[in-house]
């Protein structure tokens, strides 16, 4: 699940939390320009695919902004 | 004084003392009198209640053949005539559980009140609270003596015709239902006195009961992202241009499914977001922001991805009571399931 309230995300039971953006804009940021904008979408899209790929044994956050999965408990 | 009320009493095959799993395919029955824990339900029941028959039909029988089964227990019922019926209580036992709220509704469709009584977490409660009266027992027959004394208390006041209060209050398992009620203070001096006694550290009864989240197993990783195909399933209540399919802005009831097939990207002229919960301005000029397809197509031609799933999935995920949200999410995982996706991508707002 990608959320901009990941930590809401996690407390009800996602068990794969990908961070967004923004509530108003969740995969991407318009202020950053078309091309950044774009780029920074495609991260957290791609940090969406490589947490369905990684065995979670419960709610682990995914966050695009830092590279790494960070776990809930 | 008034009439005693007329009581059946429903058990399974265990309790009615014809026998254990051996003879859980036994069929219904009928006893003129209380069997088993019958007897000491009679004598809660004291002068105010008469049990005037047993129904007994096996745990087996009526799972593996319900119909058949209710129905041998509507004859009965109709031919007994009680005014409420009580059955088990079924303690921890899924099975019986399930067969007691069976039981319990066949006699509700004959206009007949009917309760029963299991252990909060038996599997009959998420099930049937909402239609059935269920009194929280033990979750073993040690608890037998209180869950009948309890019984027998709420099967005289609906035997008589009475109609129950909130659940919080006579003590029964709540049924999710609303009804307006006069707490006799106003909600700020309630919440304030909540308050205080929070913060003295004085025991307080919250008005809204927490319900922990479920506990979702993880699905399996993907294995293969390159042959892997990949769904999108959006509650940022994305909507054809204009709304043609009337989705509804909040209190979502059902989704919408869209097809993706020929598209390379969401673009403003095709869509939008029709949400109550969020400002829409910057997703209807950039769709994708809420159900990302121009990335994963992007991806899908750069062999990243096996293929995007054909349809797509949206709801206004706002105002959505948890019951609907997970009866409307369930619906989709099948779906998704049938159509053997791999993988699924859900951006909420």
């Amino acid at each position: 699940m990608i959320s901009a309230i990941y930590s809401f995300a996690m407390t009800t039971g996602a068990n794969r939390v990908v961070r967004g953006a923004r509530i108003e804009h969740v995969c991407g940021d318009p202020g950053l320009g078309p091309e950044k904008d774009y780029a920074y979408g495609m991260r957290i899209v791609k940090k969406a695919l490589e947490a369905i790929t990684v065995p979670v044994s419960g709610p682990t956050l995914f966050d695009p902004h830092e590279g790494e999965a960070v776990h809930a408990s | 004084m008034t009439k005693p009320v007329r009581v059946v009493h429903y058990l399974n095959q265990f309790f009615a003392g014809i026998g254990g799993e051996e003879r859980a395919d036994a069929g219904v029955s009928m006893r003129p009198e209380p069997v088993g824990p019958g007897r000491a339900l009679q004598a809660a029941l004291g002068d105010g209640g008469g049990i005037v028959g047993t129904v007994i039909c096996g745990d087996n029988h009526i799972a593996e053949r319900e119909r058949e089964a209710v129905a041998a227990i509507r004859a009965e019922l109709e031919s007994l005539r009680p005014d409420v019926m009580v059955a088990g209580p079924a303690f921890g036992s899924g099975r019986y559980g399930l067969a007691c709220a069976a039981a319990c509704r066949a006699a509700s469709a004959l206009g007949i009140p009917a309760l029963t009584g299991m252990h909060p977490d038996n599997p009959a409660v998420e099930a049937d609270r909402q239609r059935v009266v269920i009194v929280p027992t033990a979750e073993s027959a040690t608890g037998m003596q209180p869950a009948l004394v309890s019984l027998a208390r709420f099967a005289l006041r609906l035997g008589r015709g009475e109609t129950l209060g909130p659940a919080e209050v006579e003590g029964y398992i709540g049924q999710g239902k609303r009804r307006v009620w006069d707490r006799g203070r106003p909600g700020y001096q309630r919440a304030l006195d909540m308050l205080l006694d929070k913060l003295h550290g004085r025991p307080f009864t919250s008005e809204v009961p927490f319900r922990a989240p479920d506990r979702v197993t993880p699905a399996t990783p993907v294995a293969d992202l390159s042959r892997a195909a990949i769904a999108m399933v959006t509650t940022g209540g994305l909507v054809r241009k204009g709304n043609p399919d009337r989705q509804v802005a909040a209190n979502a009831t059902r989704y919408h499914r869209h097809s993706i097939k020929e598209l390379e990207a969401l673009t403003p002229e095709g869509w939008e977001a029709y949400h109550a919960g969020y400002f829409n301005h910057l997703v209807n000029k950039n769709p994708n922001y809420i159900l990302p397809l121009s990335f994963l197509r992007d991806l899908e031609g750069k062999g990243q991805i096996g293929r995007v799933h054909e349809w797509m999935y949206a709801l206004p995920g706002v105002s959505t009571p948890v019951a609907m949200a997970r009866q409307l999410g369930r619906s989709i995982a099948e779906d998704l399931r049938e159509a053997r996706v791999d993988g699924v991508l859900l951006v909420a707002t």
